[in-house]
């Protein structure tokens, strides 16, 4: 169970149950852009001619979507919240093979 | 329409640069090898190997393509139906699992009318990339022409969909949240529809707010 994350709980409902926000401290951001290297994007081009899944890209935008939450969460360390609601995930395509992950919330003070 | 005249100039530049360096490698080049071939020998072998390989490599894949890509449309045509239909089949199977153990599905899109006191939230999400095959796109496009619902689109991106939900709920369980609130379903293309080329997947990604009574 990770209910916090170096100390910050992250939720994507607009309060968090049993606690009340006392302050909030404005939206937070995280974002990345990843790729995988080219030997990945040949073997899962090769693997799409077939369809189904494809399980390198899933793990990749796994990877950066947590990458992109630890760094909404460090952003919301340096802003001294304790918690980030309502949060929201938005995704783009840059180039075939790279895409972005943005993670954003609003930092708040719990009790 | 500024944007297109700038990115033209811009790449018709770069062409310009590049097409201005090669002349000059082509003709250091063939001065060199021209004093190589007098000599003989290791050096023009190793020159011939750094200039030429790029291109031998870029032929030797064009063959490979040339030959694999029917080879590879042609298994797609006979056994990707099967593939698409035993994978609906598998999550169908995990989430009745889910269902019998819970008693429930744990999933809901609401936020607030907790029955108990909650003492414990975070954050989970679960993804899955799911691409229709080649022998699917060619069914589409046909499909296409005619308009109507493309059904063979529909049936892939909704597997992926169940997919990554009933990941969730395994995510969920094995995290150990009781329930998971405030479900949102999102879904991306891996690239642009416009483009030619690149892989053409869809990404489901669903993410909530689990929570433990």
């Amino acid at each position: 169970m990770v209910d916090i994350v170096q100390g910050i709980m992250v939720v994507n409902t607009e309060t968090i149950p049993g606690k009340v926000i006392t302050e909030t401290y404005g939206v937070v951001s995280g974002s990345t852009v990843r790729a995988k290297n080219i030997g990945r994007d040949i073997t899962q081009g090769l693997k799409n001619i077939m369809g189904g899944e494809l399980h390198k890209y899933t793990e990749l935008l796994q990877e950066s979507r947590t990458e992109a939450m630890s760094r909404l969460v460090s952003d919301a360390m340096a802003r001294g919240a304790n918690a980030v609601v309502n949060l929201r995930f938005a995704t783009s395509a840059v180039t075939p093979g790279a895409a972005e992950l943005f993670a954003y919330g609003t930092a708040v003070k719990v009790e | 329409m500024v944007k297109i005249t700038e990115y033209s100039r811009k790449s018709f530049f770069f062409l310009s640069i590049l097409i201005l360096i090669s002349l000059i490698n082509f003709s250091v080049a063939a001065q060199l090898s021209e004093s190589e071939a007098e000599s003989g020998g290791l050096g023009s072998l190793i020159f011939a190997i750094c200039f030429l390989s790029p291109f031998v490599l870029l032929a030797v894949f064009g063959l490979l393509w040339g030959i694999m890509y029917p080879i590879l449309v042609i298994w797609a045509f006979l056994f990707s139906s099967k593939k698409l239909d035993a994978m609906i089949m598998s999550t169908a199977e995990r989430e009745a699992q889910t269902f019998a153990q819970l008693g429930k599905d744990p999933l809901s899109t609401l936020d607030g009318g907790y029955k108990k006191e909650v003492i414990a939230a975070g954050v989970v999400m679960a993804g899955a990339v799911y691409g229709p095959s080649h022998w699917h796109l060619l069914i589409g496009f046909i499909n296409n022409l005619f308009g109507g619902s493309v059904d063979i689109f529909q049936k892939v991106i909704s597997a992926g969909r169940a997919e990554s939900m009933q990941r969730l709920r395994e995510q969920a369980i094995k995290e150990g949240w009781d329930e998971v609130v405030n479900v949102r379903i999102d879904t991306a293309v891996m690239s642009p529809a416009t483009a030619k080329k690149g892989i053409k997947a869809v990404e489901v990604f669903v993410y909530g707010t689990g929570i433990k009574y």
